[in-house]
C-alpha cells in the first residue's frame, strides 16, 4: 500500500471513529462548562468518562495532525518548511494528549 | 527531492459554491477545534492548582463571553461532524453530482445550526 493511501485511510479510520466520540464530547462540555470545581472533577475522574475523553483526545488530535498536515501539502511548497511544519505537529499531537491524559489519570475527588 | 507537484490555487481564484464553501470552513473548523480541544485540555490541567484557583475560569465560563465562546465551539464541533459525514458518504462515491453536492453542502450548513441547538438542549437536560 502507498503512503498517501495508507494515510487517507488513517484519516477516514480516525473520522469515522472520531464522530461518535465528538458527539459524546460536545453533550457533556455542554453540561458541565459551567459547573463549578467539583462537577468538573467528576466528571473527569470517573468511569467511562475519564477513558472515553481520553480516547477521545488521541483520535482528535491523530485526525487533526492528518488533517492539518493535508493543508501543509496544499499550501506549503518548500520542502524543508514542510518537513519541519510536519514534525512539529507530529510532536504536539503526541505528547500534548499524553500529558492531558496523564494528568486526568493523576487526578482525584 | 524536489517536490514539483501544484500548489493549490489561492481561495480568492476560485469562483464561489456550496461546496467550496462547506470545504473552507471544515478546514477551518478543523483548526478552531484542535484549538478548542487544547484549551479545554489547559482548563481540566488547571483542575491541579485547586478549588481556589479555579474561581476565576469559573467566573469567566459563567460570563456572556464564556457562554459565547462556549455555544462557538459547540457549532464548530457539529459542522465538522456533519462534514465528515459527508465526506464518508462520498468516498463510498455518492453525492459527486454538481447538483447533489450542493444539496448536501447546505444541509450540512442548515443542520449544524439545528444540531448546536439540539446538542445544547440535550446537555442542558431541556430534552
Amino acid at each position: 500500500m502507498r503512503p498517501v493511501t495508507k494515510k487517507w485511510l488513517f484519516l477516514k479510520i480516525s473520522s469515522f471513529i472520531l464522530i461518535p466520540l465528538m458527539l459524546w464530547f460536545i453533550i457533556n462540555f455542554v453540561s458541565f462548562y459551567d459547573k463549578n470545581y467539583q462537577e468538573i472533577l467528576k466528571f473527569l475522574t470517573t468511569q467511562p468518562s475519564k477513558f472515553l475523553f481520553s480516547l477521545f483526545l488521541i483520535f482528535a488530535y491523530f485526525f487533526s495532525a492528518l488533517s492539518i498536515s493535508e493543508v501543509f501539502e496544499d499550501y506549503i511548497h518548500d520542502e524543508k518548511i514542510k518537513n519541519a511544519a510536519n514534525k512539529t505537529l507530529n510532536i504536539f499531537a503526541i505528547f500534548f494528549p499524553l500529558i492531558t491524559i496523564i494528568i486526568i489519570f493523576n487526578l482525584s475527588l | 527531492m524536489e517536490n514539483n507537484n501544484p500548489l493549490s490555487p489561492h481561495i480568492q481564484i476560485y469562483k464561489w459554491h456550496v461546496s467550496s464553501l462547506v470545504s473552507i470552513v471544515t478546514r477551518i473548523t478543523g483548526i478552531i477545534n484542535i484549538l478548542a480541544i487544547t484549551l479545554i485540555c489547559v482548563w481540566f490541567a488547571s483542575l491541579l492548582f485547586g478549588e481556589f484557583n479555579y474561581e476565576i475560569i469559573k467566573v469567566f465560563l459563567q460570563s456572556f463571553f464564556g457562554k459565547f465562546i462556549a455555544m462557538g465551539i459547540t457549532w464548530s464541533f457539529s459542522f465538522q461532524m456533519l462534514s465528515e459525514i459527508r465526506h464518508l458518504i462520498m468516498d463510498f462515491g455518492y453525492g459527486y453530482e454538481i447538483k447533489t453536492t450542493n444539496i448536501t453542502g447546505i444541509i450540512v450548513i442548515i443542520f449544524s445550526f439545528i444540531l448546536t441547538i439540539l446538542i445544547y438542549l440535550l446537555g442542558r437536560q431541556f430534552i
